[in-house]
């Protein structure tokens, strides 16, 4: 059965004052954190940045996402592929 | 602007009037290659070695899910594998990142000068072993430098090796390099580039103008990053036997 996934706020101190953030939990484990991107970071601001991953979502690729829904479907699809 | 093969070389043996005249004909004939070309790919069997004279090129190689890996950076006056004719194939690319204006040195006369020219064999052994420390330098930054320290490191790199060929002053240089090639070379994703750089930026530490870099306080950056230049081997070996010292007398036994 797939896992469910659970979405937590949270702020990240990714930047001084912190940013906008999200934990994702798979039954429970977290799995990935979510940061929301500020300004600064220019055409890419207002998206979702995949900020870290573990388990089945750990690795080099940071992808950034249109919302908090479109990552928790691609998420699923990673815990889907190594499970 | 100095000859940038010159330039480098003068710090890896004493050059002669006779090794520069030689080093000013062998780059006279010069290519021009744009921007992300590739200069030597993968499964090359090269004969002949190739030389960037102007603009930035690297050694990159592309895995099977696409993703690119920076291992190196071949600036002005840096060589694509001095003896790669001994290599049975290429087992990475060399690209071009910006417009480069790229030399290529037959194997002949690669043969010659190990053969018949000690300074000059001496001088591009140097650069040999300089690249080798610049790749562990980068292997240490991969595997123990944090993300500030990995970028704060390579602009730090960068300002000495643009500097030893005439392209930086004291504190900055042009810096063609995207965020996308930095995140390539540092094991990063851009936009933790993108992240380090501001927060480079609001330290004051750096200024990024129009393609130009500029370290405002180096001796800052290079505490920061942990840098260590020697790995470049700027400093001359002042040590007569390891000189081409023909005329020199050996000790008495």
């Amino acid at each position: 059965m797939a896992p469910v996934l659970t979405v937590q706020p949270i702020r990240v101190a990714t930047s001084r004052h912190g940013d906008e953030g999200r934990l994702v939990l798979a039954d429970g484990l977290l799995v990935a954190v979510l940061v929301l991107l500020s300004d600064q970071y220019g055409p890419e601001a207002g998206r979702w940045f995949l900020e870290t991953g573990y388990g089945p979502v750990d690795g080099v690729t940071h992808p950034t996402f249109a919302d908090v829904s479109e990552a928790q479907e691609w998420i699923a699809g990673r815990l889907a592929t190594r499970r | 602007m100095p000859n940038p093969l010159i330039a480098k070389l003068e710090h890896g043996a004493r050059l002669t009037d006779e090794d520069r005249q030689l080093l000013k004909k062998l780059t006279a004939r010069r290519r021009h290659v744009g921007p992300y070309q590739d200069i030597i790919r993968e499964g090359d069997m090269p004969e002949d070695v190739r030389l960037i004279m102007d603009g930035f090129a690297c050694r990159y190689q592309i895995l099977p899910d696409g993703k690119r890996h920076i291992m190196a950076y071949l600036v002005p006056g840096d060589i694509c594998d001095f003896h790669v004719a001994i290599l049975g194939e290429m087992d990475h690319n060399i690209g071009t990142l910006t417009s480069c204006s790229v030399v290529e040195i037959s194997h002949e006369t690669i043969h010659d000068i190990t053969t018949k020219h000690r300074n000059l064999n001496r001088a591009f052994w140097w650069g040999t072993l300089v690249d080798e420390g610049i790749l562990r330098e980068w292997l240490v930054s991969l595997g123990r430098r944090s993300a500030a320290q990995r970028v704060a490191h390579l602009f730090c790199e960068l300002l000495i090796r643009l500097q030893t060929v005439g392209l930086a002053d004291q504190n900055s240089f042009d810096m063609p390099l995207t965020q996308e090639e930095l995140a390539d070379t540092l094991g990063l994703s851009t936009l933790h580039v993108n992240r380090m750089m501001q927060e480079l930026r609001e330290k004051g530490l750096i200024t990024t103008a129009s393609k130009r870099l500029t370290i405002n306080d180096v001796e800052r950056l290079q505490d920061i990053a942990q840098f260590n230049p020697n790995f470049l081997h700027l400093g001359p070996r002042e040590n007569k036997a390891n000189e081409d010292s023909r005329d020199v007398q050996p000790p008495a036994a």
